[in-house]
């Protein structure tokens, strides 16, 4: 029997040729379509990220732009008073306020509080033990301003009246910056009183006599006789809020 | 055969030359459809050995065997049995290694090598 067939060639009829065509058709598709895959940016997520990235080069550009012009006001705004007379009171008035919104850099004795993450994980343990979070940075910030601090900064981060301090994600979110461990908190005031505040606040001293021993965290504060806090840089442009008249 | 392979490769290349993909989405069924189309043909060459081969069966058994394989699978998700694709692909990869095995011994026997 099957030699009897061998003796001549098979007959391959068109349909079976042409299905092979397609065949071949819905490989090159398949094919097509995970090369595209392989190409696309892998999903949203990753399409996110590139967002931020991009919004935050354009707010470190912005940033920058702001700090220009208000150097290029501070100029005008002597120039006017020189010009037009107004009294010095003003501008010193100004520079004062300014200072107090904390527009401004500062110098003077303080201290730096340094959280550093924990580097071993124990087996079996809970990672986010071993993190320094948000809270952490709030209570030292808050410790910090109870004992009089005149100015704040977490890593370069200006601490002002609009400053939140939240967790975003693996960074910590000050003022409109992520920062990551380790942070560095600046706060100029009496040396003295800031690291007795610090010690003697609950949350602030959990840090600096129980987690940094029990997780290997990097927690110090040093004492400084000349420190430099820089100027808030963001914008502190209002939407909501209008003068209600009165005050100062 | 010469003539399958020729055939084999035009789809592949037109294919490839009109860079046509599908959604993403699809790729599951497309991958599903493909191996059913794979199942046919090997039965459309098993049977041109076998000269039982018969357009009408064939043409049919290709269309109904590629859209039910995709059609599974696409059922499979709206109830929620992502996995049902695994059904698809076990049962047509099966039969492909079957068909495969069938038509290489026919071939032998045809070339006289056994």
């Amino acid at each position: 029997m099957w030699c009897e067939f061998s003796m001549h060639r098979p007959p391959y009829r068109p349909a079976l040729v042409l299905v092979f065509v397609v065949l071949g058709l819905l490989i090159a598709v398949a094919f097509n379509t995970t090369n595209r895959l392989a190409e696309a940016p892998p999903g949203r997520a990753s399409e996110l990220v590139d967002v931020v990235q991009e919004l935050e080069q354009q707010r470190e550009e912005l940033q920058d732009r702001l700090g220009e012009l208000r150097s290029e006001l501070a100029v005008l705004e002597r120039e006017a008073a020189d010009d037009a007379g107004v009294s010095v009171s003003f501008s010193r008035e100004l520079d004062r306020v300014r200072q107090g919104a904390g527009l401004s850099a500062v110098i003077g004795p303080g201290v730096e509080v340094l959280l550093g993450d924990g580097t071993e994980v124990a087996s079996g343990a809970d990672p986010n033990d071993y993190l320094i979070h948000d809270t952490d940075i709030a209570a030292v910030v808050n410790a910090l301003f109870v004992g009089g601090a005149e100015a704040v900064e977490v890593n370069g981060e200006r601490l002002v009246a609009t400053t939140p301090i939240r967790c975003a994600g693996t960074t910590v979110l000050v003022n409109s910056a992520r920062l990551g461990s380790p942070y560095v908190i600046k706060a100029i005031g009496d040396p003295a009183v800031l690291e007795s505040a610090v010690l003697s606040d609950d949350s602030a001293a959990l840090l600096f006599n129980t987690y940094k021993n029990q997780y290997g965290l990097q927690v110090s504060l040093i004492r400084s006789p000349q420190l430099r806090v820089d100027g808030f840089r963001g914008s502190m442009r209002s939407q909501y809020a209008k003068p209600a008249g009165g005050g100062i | 055969m010469l003539a399958l392979v020729l055939a084999l490769a035009l789809g592949v290349t037109l294919g490839l030359l009109t860079n046509v993909s599908v959604p993403v989405g699809w790729l599951t069924y497309l991958g599903v459809a493909v191996l059913a189309a794979i199942d046919a043909c090997l039965g459309g060459v098993k049977a041109s050995l076998e000269e039982t081969f018969d357009d009408k069966v064939f043409v049919s058994g290709f269309l109904t065997n590629t859209l039910m394989a995709a059609f599974i699978v696409y059922v499979g998700d709206q109830i929620g049995v992502r996995e049902l694709y695994l059904a698809a692909v076990v049962a047509f990869g099966m039969r492909v290694f079957e068909n495969l095995g069938t038509v290489r011994r026919l071939l032998f026997r045809r070339w006289g090598w056994e």
